[in-house]
């Protein structure tokens, strides 16, 4: 499971002092799955922390909407979107673990400092980082950006990893070493967001302010990636977007296709409005459509009556190309079974039902 | 635009279709009150029409495209007793707030524009960078641009307005097309 590819990077880099943080965290849902990554094999450093990071997309997404993350911060409670969002992924129990292991990371990062014995130079550095990337932010104006650190920051860390080139950031890059010391000293002290500078980046407000507005746009672009069908898979912007446009490109022509389709129709037609209007939300949807649609070329009779006699003749029509009501553009869009119900705007129902008998 | 403000759902929720179909009912009432004699492009446009904007006023003017929707329908005289019948509903009407931002929105036009074309000589005059990576840049801003033209009023926002904006519009045209569909096939299932 993602889940537990997830820990597993958490997993590897567990100290003896680490390992009393998340006794004291036994109260917890996933005690059992911690337990499990517990004794799991300690996988290489690089790939476990990548792992770490590769939340797969819904778990980041779940990351930007969830209520739990905003408990970190002092915001108000998100919309109630956020349940309908959440519904829709099944994973409601992973904003829970980002928070604990976010809590968790500051117990690590003062404990890597203090107890250097089982840990190699590399590994607290790395998890560090990673660490000081989930710490408490302040609230910003919105309560979702201000978890977009949360969010992006693993998931942009992971790419930085595969592509350590990709990243130019404008200026000079300052090297500093000692930074994953100093970030988990001033975390706790300063109520800012912390967009953590990378080994090589530079780390001025200017190129922080432009990595953080990145880091959003690219949360934002994984949300996008979920929405439209089949770009998951492909990677990088230009293609993503392509597939973006095209995908919104077809919707547009499909409204259009669609009331094209509609404008075929009887366009007296009489909806019932009061199924509309207190109908369910369920109902509405599957089969209430019928019943509410209700042609008005046979208002005078009652309309189950009525439904035998004509339909033989409709069928009649459809078997022949009607030439009424047709233009030029209509002739490609319009199926067979639709140009039976393609009239001229008749105002009066006997009219149409003239028309209809003449055609025959 | 905060994210808490959109609705990423995979599958629309029902009350979002229930409240697109009302609205577009009733602005298809008030279409068909009004025109009598139509020929089919004329009734295609005005179904179109009603359908955007009962879609736009779904988000109660919460979405920048919604809001430039409504503001550019609102423009014309013709249709506008349309919009007024869709919004008139509402407690608060985006519509008239959006006639103050109009002129600011047809400066900001000018402004763009005048950008892009200043922008578009100087590109001229500098030779192609061969970088991997400006090459990249380059298709994504192309792209980005169409973007921009495709979704309404999406000139005038930045990048990360222009995404969270395709997100909210995508999600508004699938409830669109799922209500129009199903109501075409009813239509089909009524008569026959």
């Amino acid at each position: 499971m993602e889940l537990n590819e997830g820990m597993a990077g958490t997993g590897s880099h567990k100290t003896a002092s680490e390992r009393d943080e998340v006794a004291a965290l036994e109260s917890l849902q996933f005690t059992d799955e911690i337990r499990r990554l517990m004794s799991a094999p300690a996988t290489d450093n690089a790939s476990s922390f990548t792992a770490l990071l590769e939340l797969p997309a819904p778990q980041a997404v779940q990351l930007i909407h969830s209520p739990e993350s905003a408990k970190l911060i002092a915001a108000p409670a998100p919309s109630p979107n956020v349940d309908d969002f959440k519904g829709s992924f099944h994973f409601p129990f992973n904003s829970e673990l980002i928070e604990r292991a976010t809590r968790f990371s500051v117990f690590t990062g003062d404990g890597n400092i203090n107890d250097n014995n089982k840990t190699n130079s590399p590994e607290p550095t790395s998890y560090n980082s990673s660490a000081s990337l989930q710490k408490p932010v302040k609230s910003e104006p919105t309560e979702t950006e201000s978890s977009q650190p949360l969010v992006s920051g693993p998931t942009v860390e992971n790419r930085s990893i595969k592509r350590k080139d990709r990243e130019k950031v404008k200026g000079s890059t300052k090297k500093s070493k000692t930074k994953a010391k100093e970030s988990s000293d001033d975390a706790d002290k300063l109520p800012y967001v912390h967009v953590r500078a990378r080994r090589g980046q530079a780390t001025d407000s200017h190129s922080l302010a432009e990595r953080a507005r990145r880091e959003k746009i690219n949360a934002r672009m994984k949300l996008l990636q979920e929405l439209v069908p089949g770009c998951s898979k492909i990677s990088g912007t230009a293609l993503v977007l392509d597939e973006i446009i095209n995908h919104v490109q077809s919707l547009q022509r499909q409204v259009e296709f669609l009331s094209m389709r509609l404008a075929a129709v009887n366009p007296g037609i009489d909806f019932n409005l009061d199924s509309v209007f207190t109908a369910d939300s369920g109902s509405l949807m599957d089969s209430n459509f019928s019943g509410i649609v209700m042609p008005t070329m046979w208002p005078e009779v009652q309309l189950n009556g009525n439904r035998q006699q004509y339909p033989q003749q409709l069928h009649f029509d459809a078997l022949q190309q009607p030439a009424w009501g047709k233009e030029e553009v209509c002739n490609n869009y319009i199926t067979p079974e639709n140009s039976l119900l393609s009239y001229d705007s008749g105002n009066s129902a006997s009219l149409q039902s003239n028309q209809l008998k003449m055609e025959l | 635009m905060p994210l808490s403000s959109l609705k990423p759902k995979m599958r629309p929720h029902s009350s979002l279709k229930q409240e697109f179909l009302k609205k577009w009912i009733m602005g298809l009432q008030r279409c068909s009150f009004s025109k009598k004699n139509m020929s089919i492009l004329e009734r295609k446009k005005a179904i179109k029409f009603s359908a955007d904007i009962a879609m736009a006023s779904a988000r109660n003017g919460t979405t920048c495209w919604s809001r430039s929707l409504i503001s550019n329908a609102s423009k014309e005289g013709s249709d506008i007793h349309v919009v007024e019948q869709i919004l008139g509903s509402e407690s608060d009407r985006p519509a008239v707030e959006n006639k103050v931002p109009t002129r600011r929105a047809s400066v900001c036009k000018k402004i763009v524009k005048r950008s892009c074309r200043i922008r578009r000589r100087r590109r001229r005059r500098k030779c192609v960078a061969s970088a991997p990576s400006s090459i990249a840049k380059h298709l994504v801003r192309k792209r980005r641009e169409v973007l921009k033209s495709l979704i309404p009023g999406g000139e005038f926002m930045n990048e990360i307005c222009l995404i969270e904006e395709t997100l909210d519009y995508i999600t508004s045209l699938r409830v669109q097309v799922d209500v129009m569909r199903s109501l075409a096939s009813a239509s089909v299932r009524a008569s026959e």
